[in-house]
């Protein structure tokens, strides 16, 4: 009889690590993924403690070609089933895009976008012939508009969001679900790997990753985009209705005038 | 003594093809990019019957690995400048995500983004020095909107979307355009590649290649996105308007693939 588990990838901070926590508080099995493996062995050890279950580590960089798949023979070698598949890893990158290195960009795109819709692509299967399942994408505001300086991220998160929408509508009444989760500002590792200025960003915009992961985690099977606190929820709607060239010119003229 | 050319990816048939007819008609020399090279030498003859055209001819698969820096390193051989980028390589797949093999979802994504990044990473910085350029990026009105059962085909045009808005802003005043064109329905060999039933869209809908390029011509230099058809652009305003889920769903009783 195979195990029933969670797998969130990038589990080793921030939001990933808040949602591994939240996930094993409703008593479900884990599989952490992540490169940093001690950080997550940590992790596994801390969450195996305070609650009764099961977390199980696996080494992966998403970026690298082939890795989703490895991961996914991985699971399966060690007889587990993913009932819950947790895309959280991905990261930015900030600056003008012309200057910015493409090797970067393009790892950008494999880790936000493709190793989530190829996770999804070999695990989605069993789940609707189980008829149960869920997929949760962590994407951001940042998809609902284009945003200048950070061009790419923001493009990849617009593929998620729009990718987890269409994908809902095709799994209604399988039992399965999608679950886009759209955090704005939050306290994470993510400001500084994308090299982000954000001392100009008010604390009211602020959330913690665990009110994020409690959001996300009541979500599941209950709507398709959460976006998560009333103010990122206001500002995603007023960037659907604003004109998508204002959005992007007033990223710019932000972008520029903290830079200088 | 090195020659400006406009690179045309995917020219050889549908819009890339009269995307390559249209620039040539203003005199400009062409690169023409696909994998068939045999469509690609009649399109070349064709042209260069004409007043006096240089059109060069790359094949290309634009989904093998390294095959971007290997084209623009062949351009470079023969002494040619990008001046024009044209990124209309691009297919889509169609029918329940989970059913489609995982693979192709991959080189739709592949192909649609990675290339489009890539090249435009590449080209972008010599543009920039030289202080003109056009990047043009053909995206869908599927950009706009969820489209389920064509779930991978749309996200990429929402990522294509939203990242040509953002680099155009970002570019302002340099001098190089960032152009993204969105076509909807547009009589080509796209939909013999996909199951969609298009029998029941109405003609006004329908647009040919040569009017989508035509449009797409005329508006580099007047804004970041181009939505070609008054219908298309009808629609696009539309949706905006109406929520997101509903949108999904009337998107999906189109595209929803024929039973049997």
């Amino acid at each position: 009889m195979a195990r029933t588990v969670a797998l969130v990838t990038g589990a080793s901070s921030g939001i990933g690590t808040a949602l591994a926590r939240r996930i094993a508080g409703e008593g479900r099995d884990l599989v952490l993924t992540a490169r940093r493996v001690d950080r997550l062995e940590a992790l596994a050890g801390e969450i195996g403690g305070q609650h009764q279950v099961r977390v199980e580590v696996i080494g992966a960089d998403l970026a690298r070609p082939g890795a989703p798949a490895e991961l996914v023979a991985e699971v399966e070698r060690r007889g587990l089933e993913v009932e819950w598949l947790v895309n959280n890893a991905g990261f930015g990158t900030g600056g003008r895009f012309d200057r910015l290195p493409v090797a970067r960009e393009l790892d950008e795109i494999r880790v936000n976008v493709k190793a989530p819709v190829e996770l999804a692509g070999r695990l989605m299967p069993a789940m609707v012939r189980r008829g149960r399942g869920a997929v949760v994408n962590v994407a951001s505001v940042a998809g609902f508009g284009p945003m200048a300086y950070t061009a790419t991220y923001a493009a990849t998160k617009a593929f998620l969001i729009s990718w987890s929408e269409a994908v809902a509508a095709e799994l209604r009444g399988s039992g399965v679900s999608v679950l886009c989760v759209c955090p704005g500002f939050t306290r994470t590792e993510f400001q500084e790997t994308a090299g982000l200025d954000v001392g100009g960003v008010p604390g009211v915009l602020w959330m913690s990753a665990e009110a994020v992961a409690d959001q996300a985690v009541a979500a599941i099977g209950r709507q398709t985009v959460l976006v998560t606190g009333p103010l990122n929820w206001l500002t995603s709607v007023g960037m659907r209705l604003a004109p998508r060239s204002a959005i992007a010119r007033a990223t710019a003229m932000a972008s520029r005038r903290r830079t200088g | 003594m090195s020659t400006e050319v406009a690179l045309v990816t995917g020219a050889s048939s549908g819009i890339g093809e009269a995307l390559a007819r249209r620039i040539a008609r203003d005199g400009r020399a062409l690169a023409l990019v696909a994998r068939r090279v045999g469509r690609l030498e009649e399109l070349a003859a064709a042209l260069r019957s004409g007043p006096g055209v240089e059109v060069h001819v790359v094949p290309a698969d634009l989904t093998a690995p390294g095959a971007c820096p290997e084209l623009l390193a062949e351009l470079g051989r023969r002494g040619l400048v990008v001046d024009w980028l044209v990124n209309n390589a691009g297919f889509g797949t169609n029918g329940r995500f989970w059913e489609l093999p995982v693979e192709r979802e991959l080189e739709e994504i592949t192909l649609n983004v990675e290339a489009l990044v890539e090249l435009t990473g590449r080209c972008l910085p010599g543009m920039v020095e030289r202080g003109r350029g056009v990047v043009m990026n053909v995206a869908s009105v599927g950009g706009f909107v969820p489209g389920p059962y064509m779930a991978t085909y749309t996200a990429t045009k929402a990522f294509v979307l939203t990242f040509s808005e953002a680099v155009a802003a970002e570019l302002a005043g340099t001098g190089v355009e960032v152009l993204c064109v969105c076509p909807g329905l547009t009589r080509t060999e796209f939909q013999s590649h996909v199951a969609v039933d298009t029998g029941i869209l109405p003609e006004l809908a329908w647009q040919s290649a040569d009017e989508v390029a035509d449009e797409a011509v005329r508006a580099v230099g007047r804004g970041a996105v181009v939505v070609s058809g008054l219908v298309n652009r009808l629609t696009v305003n539309a949706a905006k308007f109406l929520p997101r889920a509903l949108v999904a769903r009337i998107g999906g009783g189109v595209l929803r693939p024929k039973a049997g």
